[in-house]
This record gives structure tokens, C-alpha cells and sequence, in this order.
């Protein structure tokens, strides 16, 4: 019996009902199909019956009828872990991260010094609203929809250049997650120019076709009208809004929790604040209350915006051969030639022909003639030939001197020092590995003020006292831990949310007092494009890399396959065209071999500095151990000849120390005025534009506005 | 150096239900010496000087053989020791240490042991938690270092080591006010104290002809049970190997104060070479003491390196030499105090020929008392004896 391939002719019956449930796809698809192939199916049925087999549970066909589209926002709905949204504290550290990421590179690609403010506010038992707000460009009308509503829409994905966000899905997913979970749909406000109106949006995501659903204005949103009426409008409303002349600000409501600590939305503003050392960052916590006065700010401390990347084209090292296929199909009505030398980075015409030689093609053949062969002969002469590393101004690092300058703010130490090295390629994209160290200081453990610690035993999720010390704080490893524990006299296993307020107490004394020099752990700050990396740090070739340098020859001690120990934050910046992550959430970079050589490289660099700071350090302690030597024994001295000849022992006393301090007094000649031992040989490290000294620890970045921008300077 | 009317401190020591303390002369020289130390340093320190103690080396650098003494002396070579100096400055603090304890000891007319004076003091250093002494042997070597360069002998710094030697024989003697006859000491004899200085043992009547001087204590016990000393009225000393200071002083003393000559039985060995050449020349480490302690007259009885064929003694009690045993004897024929003496040389030469070493018990193997009533007879009658 013929079968007849009506499987497409049932297929296209059953597609215009995408609401259907299976089975009910099933049964039409059954009733539509040919009674010719029912047949068949029954009598497979039958057949099989007859023949004593098991009858199937489907067939061919009936699987058929229900195979269809999934789309893009579908998928990522169900796979919500793909994109960051794991979990609640996680899913709201990743809706700030996109917002903030999108304003910063909004604001940098328009010019304007970015100004950036962040609200998080507790609406429910598990939910928060959040608002991100910045003072850039704006978004044209027609586009805000489109941008937060259909996930892989954006600028970015097509165009090589350096940025924070690479595929366009960040924000969407955001708001799809926050309508899946809550219910209410994103609020966008965006404004041009100060004269023209602003444009007021809520929408959802319909996951199905992946397009934005406008909910206000019937569908179409709302203007609000620049001047005074706009305000009114805007109070009558109860639309949230900075009056800034010109930004964007989007508020997605979503299920959530708020933490403080590490993978923090707290830690990840910090982070930011290094990075971006040009950045105003205006923070309001759920706990200080919507729309009270209490905001953190972090300032910026330089008016100067980075180097804007260029966008540059792909080289033809990075390119894989369905991308080439697929590039040379949309480059109609080119010669080969010309196709190569437009659609690539650093391919001259003599490369191109260098290339159309090797490949055995004509370089005036027309593109659209180019078959399946010759491609693959063009892909394989691409990678022969030898072509010229891309230029690399389509990146824009940090550079050094902000580089110092951003972690000193945050970060509290007596040692900074940063190392940007020269631009490196990677499968045909251009990266720069920056490195920057800051050493010495009070772990952040030590100046913890006592409401704060106990804010945070209460809302911590660590089941013992001593996982709550090393998941909370910076730098606290294990043994810190121990320690403060010991000192406090508490029992390790005490588990953390339920101590008497006694015992927290004493946990706080501990912590102001124990050194913790000798138990802390390295802190890596992992960065991508300018963008804090605060999760999967195993994972990461960062952290990899780290592990794997040798910090002993440095002076840090360092047990195998480790982090060193030691009062040290160390932060590495990748900048590149196309971070190669790991995954979808963006959350550790992969470990390709000329990245891991960069890392490496810099980490060296910086490494090398610190060790000439150590020993110096180190020097001068001996010194200071010798001196101490003399003055030691003089005590001794003067009480034994007293003993003996009965001279008065405290002039004797006196006596000797005058001769000490004038036998001293050439070694003092040594030292500079600020009371350090200066060697000759390493008065270089003063003079290096690429260290910092300072010689006292600097308090922590976070002010409260009310007292000012008074930030100290070495 | 100059007198100072500070000596009467001494006596006017700050606890007044102390006993006053009766200073001999030699304690009153040495507390003046002390004093002078602490005076020097003192003005260095006014005159903004580097205050330093000189302290002669004791290395062998430092030792010549005196031909007409016929005894070892120390150089003029000295180290400087100063507070100034990193390396130095514990050191030096600890020798002012020693300085100071010493002169406690003599102010309160007491003695104490080496390990004592560490104990007496080792504290901590104020504001620190260094101690001044770490251990012993840091204190003992510093003690040393005070007697060269206060020209005392430890004895006189109120210093004692442990006992080792006995003394039997026709002598008696006043041991710190106590009266001691050696010829009624049993089986036991005297026990030859550390310090024995003039001060605190003085001689008495002594009939006595000659002294033997042996090695060992169990040697000793067997000239003391055949009475050997009584027959042959002598007095009987063994030093327990080595001779510590108080076995030699008190053998100088009984030899120079009394004229009696000295004879010594030892192993035929480098090791018995070796003590016969302290006692006759005196030590490279305590070099400074020759002149108060050496012996130069000694004689040396045996065991002689021709003994084996002599006495006719049986292959068992010949004990081989080993590699060190050999370099030592070639070292010691080389000293300047052996190298010119041909009967040496043959000695030597002889006892490298035999290849082994024979002890003095190894007579026992002829006959229990052939040591006291055959070996040492004969040779004293012979005046068969090395010099």
C-alpha cells in the first residue's frame, strides 16, 4: 500500500492552533490526515496485533502532529538558569546587573558622563521592585518596545565592539522573568530631550511569538509631556522618575531576596565603582526605606570617559565556515575580492589575491558563484594565510592610573599597584588582560559595625557560625574564621541566625580585634568588559589563573592548588570585542590558551611589584627589630655595671643611649622623611606611575550623602 | 690598675642581718678587677665612647709553647667584644652578666656551680620576651671568656665545677676549716674538691714521698686495696680520665708547695698521651691557666707501647687502633713539647708499629696485683720513665 507523505499536508492543517494541548493536536491531526495514512496506521496497529508484537504507543505521524515552533523566549522561560536567574537572589543581582549594564553603555556610546540610580524597594514577603535609572540618551519611541520586550534584539550582537552587554538578551529576560513571577509588567520611561515629551511604557513579553505586549496607553503607551505638566502627570500617575533632561529608567517588580555579602547587589555597585571609576552610582537598599533620604553614594573620581572602542570588523582567524558561507550569501554583487577586503579586518588586496591564489578561485569571481567547495577551499586559504593581527582600538581598557585610582576608593590598603597589558588576539578577536592589586589594610570583618552584623546574622542562610564568617566577609578564609570564633569563645557549630544577643556581642569584639593579616584568603574581583563577574568563580579561567601563579615568590604564602593568604585584593579586567563566556549567564570566562598567557602575564607583572614592596616592608621591619636590639641590652648593661661599681644607673642609662642613637644615626641617614627605609635600588618603586603607596589604610568607600563628598587622598 | 677605695663596698652589702663577709686577699684583687671593668665603661659611656671589652683569643692561633717554662701560654692576640655591634651586643651583655653575678658571689662569700650562675642569671629582658641566657653552654663559654680577660681563674670567681678525683696517702690537709687525713679515708678516699686555692685547703703534715697519678677510678681502687700507697708511702690521685682544674691545681700545688715529684700511669694510648700532656704543659683551652696549673716535671710510667713484649701479655687485651686513633698520635708527636724528644718519637712510632693500644687493666690478665706489686715497682726502681 502506497504511503502518501502527507506528513507536511497534516502538519500545516494542525499549525494555526497553538493553544492546543497535545492530545487535543493529536486528534485533529488524526481527523485532518488521509484516510489513507489512517489506514496505515491502523492497520500498523493491527498488523502488529496480528502479529503478536506489542502495539506502539505513537506512531510517526501522530509524534508528528505535535512537533512545532518553540520560541526563543519560550525556551529561555523554561531554562531560566541559562541566563542568571537560578534562584531569587541570584534573579535579582541579575535584573540590576543588566540594567545597569545597558545605561552604562548606553551613556559611554553617547558621550555623556554616566549618572546612574538604583532602587530596590520590598513589596512583598519574596518580592521587590526594581528600578534602574540613567541619565543617558534615551531610547526613540518605536524602539522601547522592541528592546525590552523580544529577547535578541539589540545593537550589539552584530557589531564587533567592545561592550558590556554582547547578545541583546539581558534585559528582556529580565522582564520576562519579573512578569512569570509576579505578574506585573516592566515600566519603562524614557526621555529624548529636556523639550520633547517622554514616553511611558508597560509591557509584557508574550513568550509564544516572542514580541512585547503594550499594556498602557490601549496598546500603544503613553507621552508624557515635557515642563510642569509632566510632573503633575507623572505624580498623578505614580510613575517613578529622576527628573533628569534626558535617560532611562525601567522598573521590573519580580520575586527576589535580598542578601548582603558576597553576590550581593551591595558587592556587585562596589565592584562597578571600581571598574568604572567615571561613574555616580545613587543606591537606596530595601532597607532604607522607599523614597527616604538614605542613599549610598558612590562617587566618581574622574570626570574623563573612557576611550570609546571602534567598532571593528571580524577577522578572518575567528570566523568558522558557516559563518563564511553565510557572509558570503548576503554580500551579493561583489567580487571576491572586494568582498574580502570590505567584510574583514585587515585584509588588504594583496591578501585577498594572497588568498584567492591559495584557495585556487578567481579573485574576480562574483560572490554569488561561489559554491559549497570553493568555500570551503576560501575557508582553508583564510586560515593559511598569514594576515595581520586586528587592530585593537576597538577596545578600551581601564588603564592604569584609574585603574589605581578606582580600587583605592573601595578598596582599603597600603599598596596599589595595576598593570594593563598590550592587546593580545584570541581566535580572532582582539582582549586586553588589566590586572590591579591592592595589598594591606583591615579585612572588611574587622571594621563591620555591630547593627550591620547583626542585620546580617539574622537574614544570613549559613547554617553555622563559622560558614557565615566565610561567606559573608572579603578575605575571610577558614582560618580567620577559627580564629575569631576562638577569640570569642563560642562554639563553631553555633549556628548563626539564632545567637543570643550576648554572643553576638562578643562575635564583635572578636572581629575588631583578632588580626586577621595571617588568615585571609585572597580576594579576586573578576571583571568583563568593565562588568563585575560575581558568580562561578571556579569556573573561571580568572580564578584559574590566579590558583595557578606562583604567589610564593612574592612573598605571600600560598598552599597548593590555592588562593594565596594574605590581606590582598586582586582585580583582573578582561576588555574584548567578544568575551568568550561559559555559559549563557555570563558568569565566567572560558580558558582559551592566549587568554590564560595574557592573565598570566599580567598577574606576574603585578605579582613582581608587590614582592619588591614586601621585601622592602620586610627590611625595614628588620630594621626597626635591630635598632630595638640595642636598646634592648642597653637596660641590662647599665644594671650590671651598677651592680658592680654602684654608678648611677640611670645616667648610665642615658649615656649609652646618646652613643646608641649616634651609632645610629648613620643608618638613619638612610631613611627618607617620611621615616621608611629607602634602598637605593628600590626608590623606583616610589617613582612607578603604575604603584600606589599610601601609608595609611583608607576607610571604606560607602558615605552617607547627608555628609558629603569628602573623600581622603594619600 | 689603679686602687679604689670602693673596695670596702663589699662589706657594706645592703641586707644588714647578713653576716659580714671575711674577703681574702685574692677575693678583694679580683673584686677590684670587676670593678675597674664596670668603670671603664662607665667613662666610655660619658666620654660618648663605644664601650668594648678586650678579650684574648683562645684559639690555638694564640697558644705558644714557652721552651723555658716548659708550659703553654697564651698569646697577646685579643678579640674585641663591643655593645655597639649587632652581632656582639648579646654577647657582650651577657659577658657584664657573668661580671656582675660573680661579684655577688664573692660579696656574699659564696659559691655556686657553673650551671648555677646560669640559673642566678637568666631572666627576661625587660619589655621583651628575650631571655638573657638560652641555655648552658651560652653561660659556660662566657665564663671562660671573664677568667682570661679578668686574669682569674674561675675558682676565684666564686665559680665551681663538679667534683672528680680522690686522694688517698700520708698527707693531711684543712679543707674549708675542716681537717682531712688522708690516710683514713677507707675505701673511698678524699674526694678532691673543685676549688683548692689556697684559701680554702691548706696542707698539714705530710709524710708522703712521691705521688702517683693514675687514670681511672677503678685502677685507683686497686692501688688503694693493695694499700700501695702505704708500702710504698706515697700519695694516690686518679682525675677520672681527663683531670678536671681542682685534680691538677691541687697536683701542682702538693708538687710545687711540697716538692714532691710527680708520676703518672695511664692507657697506651693517644687519649693517655694526651692527659700526660696536660698535666705536663698544660691545655690549648685553658692556656692562660699553664702557669697555675702544669706540671712540667711529670713522668711518665706506662703503660708503654714495649709493655706488650715486656710483660709478655696475651693477644686478647690488644685493642686495635682506629683511623682517629692514629691521627691523634701523629698530632701529638708532632707538639712542640714532643717533637724535639727522641724517646718520644720512639714511643710513638712504637705504638703505631703495634697497631693497637693497650689499657692498664689489661695487666690484670697476668695476675690481679701485678699492676701494684710487679709493673709500677719495677719501674719506679728502674727509674724507667718517660719525660
Amino acid at each position: 500500500m502506497a504511503k502518501q507523505p502527507s506528513k507536511n499536508g497534516a502538519h500545516a492543517g494542525s499549525a494555526p492552533k497553538p493553544k492546543n494541548r497535545i492530545a487535543a493536536a493529536a486528534a485533529e491531526a488524526a481527523e485532518a490526515e488521509d484516510p489513507a495514512d489512517e489506514s496505515v496506521g491502523e492497520e500498523n496497529g493491527q498488523e502488529a496485533a496480528s502479529n503478536g508484537r506489542k502495539p506502539r504507543r505513537a506512531t510517526a505521524q501522530s509524534m508528528a502532529a505535535s512537533q512545532r515552533d518553540i520560541s526563543v523566549s519560550e525556551f529561555f522561560a523554561k531554562n531560566r538558569h541559562l541566563l542568571g536567574f537560578d534562584n531569587p537572589r541570584k534573579a535579582l543581582l541579575t535584573t540590576i546587573k543588566e540594567a545597569v549594564d545597558n545605561s552604562l553603555d548606553a551613556c559611554e556610546e553617547a558621550g555623556i558622563l554616566p549618572e546612574i540610580w538604583v532602587h530596590v524597594e520590598q513589596t512583598g514577603p519574596n518580592r521587590f521592585k526594581v528600578g534602574v535609572q540613567d541619565n543617558g540618551p534615551g531610547i526613540v519611541k518605536k524602539q522601547i518596545p522592541l528592546i525590552f520586550g523580544k529577547l535578541l534584539y539589540g545593537s550589539k550582537f552584530h557589531r564587533l565592539r567592545m561592550s558590556r552587554g554582547q547578545q541583546g538578551i539581558g534585559i528582556s529576560a529580565a522582564g520576562m522573568y519579573g512578569v512569570l513571577t509576579t505578574g506585573k509588567p516592566v515600566k519603562i520611561v524614557s526621555k529624548i530631550s529636556p523639550k520633547k515629551p517622554a514616553h511611558y511604557y508597560e509591557i509584557k513579553i508574550d513568550t509564544k511569538k516572542n514580541l512585547p505586549e503594550i499594556l498602557n496607553g490601549k496598546g500603544e503607551g503613553e507621552d508624557i509631556p515635557p515642563g510642569a505638566s509632566g510632573a503633575a502627570y507623572i505624580e498623578k500617575h505614580g510613575i517613578e522618575w529622576v527628573d533628569v533632561g534626558h535617560g532611562t529608567r525601567v522598573t521590573i517588580e519580580l520575586e527576589g531576596k535580598y542578601l548582603r555579602g558576597r553576590g550581593s547587589v551591595d558587592e556587585y555597585l562596589e565592584q562597578t565603582a571600581i571598574a568604572n571609576p567615571h561613574v555616580r552610582i545613587h543606591y537606596q537598599d530595601p532597607e532604607s526605606g522607599a523614597g527616604q533620604t538614605e542613599e549610598k553614594l558612590y562617587d566618581r573620581s574622574t570626570d574623563q570617559l573612557p576611550k570609546e572602542p571602534k567598532e571593528i570588523k571580524p577577522h578572518p582567524y575567528g570566523i568558522e565556515l558557516g559563518m563564511l558561507v553565510a557572509m558570503l550569501s548576503d554580500a551579493r554583487g561583489q567580487t571576491l575580492s572586494q568582498f574580502l577586503t570590505s567584510s574583514f579586518s585587515k585584509v588588504s588586496s594583496a591578501v585577498a589575491s594572497k588568498v584567492c591564489q591559495t584557495a585556487g578561485v578567481g579573485t574576480r569571481t562574483s560572490t554569488t558563484k561561489v559554491g559549497r567547495n570553493e568555500a570551503d577551499k576560501l575557508f582553508q586559504a583564510l586560515r593559511e594565510t598569514r594576515i595581520a593581527p586586528p587592530s585593537t582600538d576597538c577596545i578600551s581598557p581601564i588603564g592604569e592610573e584609574l585603574l589605581l585610582k578606582g580600587l583605592h576608593q573601595v578598596v582599603p590598603g597600603e599598596f596599589y599597584v595595576a598593570a594593563t597589558r598590550p592587546p593580545a588576539v584570541y581566535r580572532g578577536n582582539p582582549f586586553q588582560i588589566e590586572v590591579a592589586l591592592a595589598y594591606g589594610g583591615m579585612s572588611s570583618a574587622n571594621k563591620v559595625p555591630f547593627d550591620v552584623l547583626e542585620d546580617l546574622l539574622e537574614e544570613t542562610d549559613a547554617r553555622t557560625l563559622r560558614q557565615f564568617l566565610t561567606t559573608t566577609f572579603y578575605g575571610l578564609g577558614s582560618d580567620a574564621a577559627d580564629q575569631i570564633i576562638k577569640e570569642a569563645d563560642l562554639s563553631p557549630r553555633t549556628s548563626a541566625s539564632k545567637m543570643k544577643p550576648a554572643e553576638v556581642k562578643k562575635l564583635h569584639e572578636a572581629m575588631r580585634n583578632v588580626n586577621l593579616e595571617s588568615g585571609q584568603t585572597m580576594n579576586v574581583l573578576r571583571y568583563a568588559n568593565r562588568v563585575p563577574l560575581q558568580f562561578q568563580p571556579a569556573a573561571c579561567a580568572i580564578t584559574q589563573t590566579v590558583m595557578g601563579t606562583n604567589w610564593r615568590s612574592y612573598g605571600l604564602s600560598q598552599s597548593r592548588g590555592s588562593l594565596p593568604t594574605g590581606p590582598v585584593t586582586i582585580m583582573v579586567h578582561m576588555a574584548s570585542v567578544w568575551v568568550p563566556f561559559t555559559s549563557e549567564s555570563k558568569e565566567a570566562i572560558a580558558s582559551y590558551p592566549e587568554i590564560q598567557k595574557e592573565l598570566r602575564l599580567g598577574l606576574q607583572s603585578a605579582g613582581r611589584k608587590l614582592g619588591m614592596y614586601l621585601r622592602r616592608r620586610l627590611k625595614v621591619k628588620q630594621e626597626g627589630e635591630r635598632r630595638n636590639i640595642f636598646l634592648r641590652y642597653l637596660g641590662e648593661v647599665a644594671t650590671a655595671v651598677s651592680d658592680i661599681n654602684n654608678a648611677d644607673r640611670k645616667k648610665l642609662y642615658d649615656q649609652l643611649l646618646l652613643v646608641a642613637k649616634k651609632k645610629t644615626a648613620t643608618a638613619d641617614a638612610k631613611f627618607n622623611e617620611r621615616g621608611e627605609f629607602v634602598d637605593p635600588a628600590e626608590i623606583e618603586l616610589e617613582k612607578d606611575p603604575s604603584v600606589l603607596i599610601v601609608e595609611k589604610p583608607n576607610e571604606f568607600g560607602i558615605k552617607e550623602k547627608a555628609k558629603g563628598n569628602g573623600q581622603e587622598t594619600s | 690598675m689603679a686602687k679604689r677605695p670602693r673596695k670596702t663596698v663589699a662589706a657594706t652589702n645592703g641586707d644588714a642581718k647578713k653576716p659580714a663577709v671575711n674577703l681574702s686577699d685574692r677575693d678583694k684583687k679580683t673584686l677590684r678587677d670587676l670593678v675597674n671593668l664596670a668603670d671603664r665603661i662607665v667613662v666610655d659611656a660619658d666620654k660618648k665612647r663605644d664601650p668594648y671589652l678586650d678579650i684574648p683569643a683562645r684559639t690555638l692561633s694564640n697558644i705558644k709553647y714557652n721552651k723555658t717554662k716548659r708550659f703553654l701560654e697564651m698569646g697577646s692576640n685579643s678579640n674585641r667584644r663591643q655593645l655597639f655591634n649587632l652581632s656582639q651586643a648579646k654577647v657582650y651583655m651577657q659577658s657584664l652578666l657573668v661580671a656582675s653575678g660573680s661579684k655577688r658571689l664573692i660579696d656574699e662569700g659564696k659559691t655556686t656551680s657553673l650551671r648555677g650562675l646560669y640559673y642566678m642569671l637568666k631572666h627576661s629582658i625587660e619589655g621583651t620576651k628575650e631571655e638573657t641566657f638560652d641555655d648552658q653552654t651560652q653561660s659556660d663559654t662566657i665564663i671562660e671568656d671573664m677568667e682570661v680577660t679578668l686574669n682569674s681563674m674561675r675558682e676565684e670567681l666564686h665559680l665551681y665545677a663538679k667534683n672528680a678525683g680522690s686522694m688517698v696517702g700520708n698527707i693531711t690537709l684543712t679543707d674549708t676549716g675542716d681537717e682531712i687525713d688522708c690516710s683514713r679515708m677507707g675505701s673511698g678516699g678524699y674526694s678532691i674538691p673543685s676549688i683548692v686555692e689556697p684559701e680554702a685547703v691548706q696542707f698539714g703534715k705530710c709524710t708522703a714521698k712521691f705521688i702517683l697519678h693514675v687514670e681511672k677510678d677503678t685502677v685507683w681502687r686497686r692501688f688503694n686495696e693493695d694499700k700501695f700507697w702505704k708500702t710504698h708511702n706515697c700519695i694516690l690521685t686518679h682525675g677520672g680520665g681527663q683531670p678536671p682544674r681542682g685534680v691538677r691545681r691541687m697536683l701542682y700545688r702538693l708538687h710545687n708547695e711540697l716538692k714532691l715529684p710527680v708520676y703518672c700511669l695511664l692507657d697506651n694510648d693517644p687519649w693517655g698521651y694526651y692527659i700526660y700532656s696536660v698535666l705536663k704543659q698544660g691545655s690549648i683551652n685553658l692556656a692562660y691557666e699553664s702557669k697555675r696549673m702544669a706540671i712540667p716535671d711529670t713522668k711518665f710510667l706506662g703503660i708503654r707501647s714495649r709493655d706488650y713484649e715486656r710483660c709478655e701479655l696475651s693477644p686478647s687485651v690488644k685493642i686495635n687502633l682506629n683511623d682517629t686513633d692514629i691521627k691523634r698520635a701523629k698530632q701529638i708527636a708532632n707538639y712542640p713539647w714532643f717533637e724535639h724528644k727522641k724517646p718520644w718519637q720512639k714511643e710513638i712510632e712504637q705504638m703505631l708499629k703495634n697497631g693497637f693500644k693497650l689499657e692498664v687493666e689489661s695487666l690484670i690478665s697476668k695476675d690481679i696485683s701485678y699492676v701494684t706489686e710487679v709493673y709500677t715497682p719495677e719501674r719506679l726502681k728502674e727509674q724507667d720513665w718517660l719525660d
